[in-house]
């Protein structure tokens, strides 16, 4: 953490106090070291572990970010960390008004800093998730890839809240969900999978409805959603 | 042979961005950055979808407007619906039929409270209306979808006709 964040100085406080809670809980479970995200003062907006209470969260949580996120895509971000969800996370005071008070920006870290919490939060998992079929990670062609798009913007709407790419390669589309622009860099296929099942499992309070996919929708939907990245197989 | 094969994939391609022109959600070329005001008694924007049987609902007074009500409009519908229920969420300048306005007396006096009800479960396209409005019925139960109808029914200040 640069020494120069506003905040970072604030925030490495409320860690030092909270510091003998969590490696406290850290020990009991003997799960991933989050020593490092501590100290950075990660947990004065982020659940590190599902049994904090979610009252009070700032940000989205973190621990299950091993089943969440592309290690390359965390390692660059922490370092020079652009917004994900354009209004805010969902508990923002400014969320209704497009306006983020919260992590703007979000602190940066150096590179070794950036590799020490990578690490950490890769570790960090749930278990019990169901298994993707392989297709989700086969390329998507061009004509599947169409029929898809009608699903995600005509039949679920799913365009109204989430930023993509429209047939020209512009972006387009609501913004009180994350963007979606580079979600194949930023996440994993398998989480994609099981969140759009079981969304509760991974945010108790999530402002996206509940849908009822079929398998083989919720098949194609994490394929497209994984299609967008900043760098495109182009087929 | 390829040509024609490239071309027979091409017009695909165009077909089904018309039909995702016609039909989508996101916002339009046009469109973008000026939501067309909602008109009275506006036309079914998806033609295509035959509008289900609206399903009998119980008496929908029975479903007081309370805080709870209020706070999960806030939640879920003002990020489209606007903070006063006007149509102007955050993400209406970016959705191809604007957000309906809560607001507007005259065109949710044509509406009956079983139809409200029915969009509000299955969503706009389930009942003839634009496909950027969610369904809710896994998410909501009954009880609320009937309690949220009253409560957009005080926003507009109107009932049925
Ligand atoms: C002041 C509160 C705050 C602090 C401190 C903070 N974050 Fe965040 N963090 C946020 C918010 C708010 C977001 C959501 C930003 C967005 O989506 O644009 C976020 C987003 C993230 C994301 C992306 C999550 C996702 O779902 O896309 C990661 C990873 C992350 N933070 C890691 C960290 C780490 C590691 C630290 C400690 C070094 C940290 N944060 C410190 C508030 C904070
Ligand atoms: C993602 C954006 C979005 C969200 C979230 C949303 N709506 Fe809508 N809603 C719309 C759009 C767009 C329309 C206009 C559809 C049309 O006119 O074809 C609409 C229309 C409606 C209508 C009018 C239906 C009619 O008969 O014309 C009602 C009632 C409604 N919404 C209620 C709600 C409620 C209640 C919620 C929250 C539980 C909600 N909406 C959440 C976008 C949204």
């Amino acid at each position: 953490m640069t020494t120069t964040t506003p905040f970072s100085r604030r925030f490495l406080f409320g860690a030092l106090l909270l510091l003998p809670l969590l490696t406290g809980i850290g020990k009991a479970h003997a799960g991933p070291d989050v020593a490092s995200l501590v100290e950075n003062g990660c947990d004065a907006c982020h659940r590190l572990e599902a049994s904090i209470p979610e009252e009070g969260r700032k940000g989205p949580d973190l621990f299950f970010s091993g089943n969440k996120f592309q290690k390359q895509w965390l390692l660059n971000w922490l370092q020079s960390p652009q917004p994900v969800r354009p209004s805010g996370y969902t508990s923002d005071p400014g969320f209704l008004e497009g306006k983020p008070t919260v992590a703007v920006p979000h602190p940066a870290a150096d590179a070794p800093e950036a590799q020490a919490l990578t690490e950490a939060l890769m570790q960090m998992k749930v278990e019990g998730l169901e298994t993707a079929p392989p297709e989700v990670a086969e390329p998507l062609s061009k004509g599947l890839r169409f029929k898809i798009k009608i699903l995600f913007e005509r039949d679920y709407g799913c365009i109204a809240c989430h930023q993509t790419v429209n047939l020209v390669g512009e972006p387009r589309g609501g913004v009180s969900g994350p963007t979606l622009l580079n979600a194949g860099d930023r996440l994993q296929a398998e989480w994609v999978y099981n969140w759009l099942k079981t969304p509760a499992r991974f945010e108790p309070k999530s402002r996206m409805p509940v849908f009822d996919l079929t398998e083989e929708e919720r098949i194609q939907l994490t394929r497209y959603v994984m299609w967008h990245k900043t760098e495109k197989e182009e087929k | 042979m390829t040509g024609r094969i490239r071309n027979h994939k091409s017009l695909k391609a165009v077909l089904l961005a018309l039909a995702l022109v016609l039909g989508a959600c996101g916002e339009d070329k046009q469109s973008a950055g000026r939501p067309r005001p909602p008109t009275e008694n506006e036309p079914p924007v998806v033609a295509t979808v035959p509008v289900e049987p609206v399903p009998q609902t119980p008496a929908p007074k029975a479903h007081p407007v309370t805080a709870k009500t209020k706070e999960t409009y806030q939640w879920y519908c003002a990020q489209c619906h606007g903070v006063k229920g006007k149509g102007n969420g955050i993400n209406a300048p970016h959705t191809a039929v604007p957000p309906r306005d809560h607001t507007k007396a005259a065109y949710l006096e044509t509406r009956s409270d079983e139809q409200l009800f029915h969009v509000i479960k299955f969503g706009g396209l389930a009942g003839g209306r634009a496909p950027c409005m969610p369904r809710w019925g896994h998410t909501l139960d009954d009880d609320m979808i009937h309690s949220l109808v009253n409560y957009i029914r005080e926003l507009c200040h109107c009932e049925a006709l």
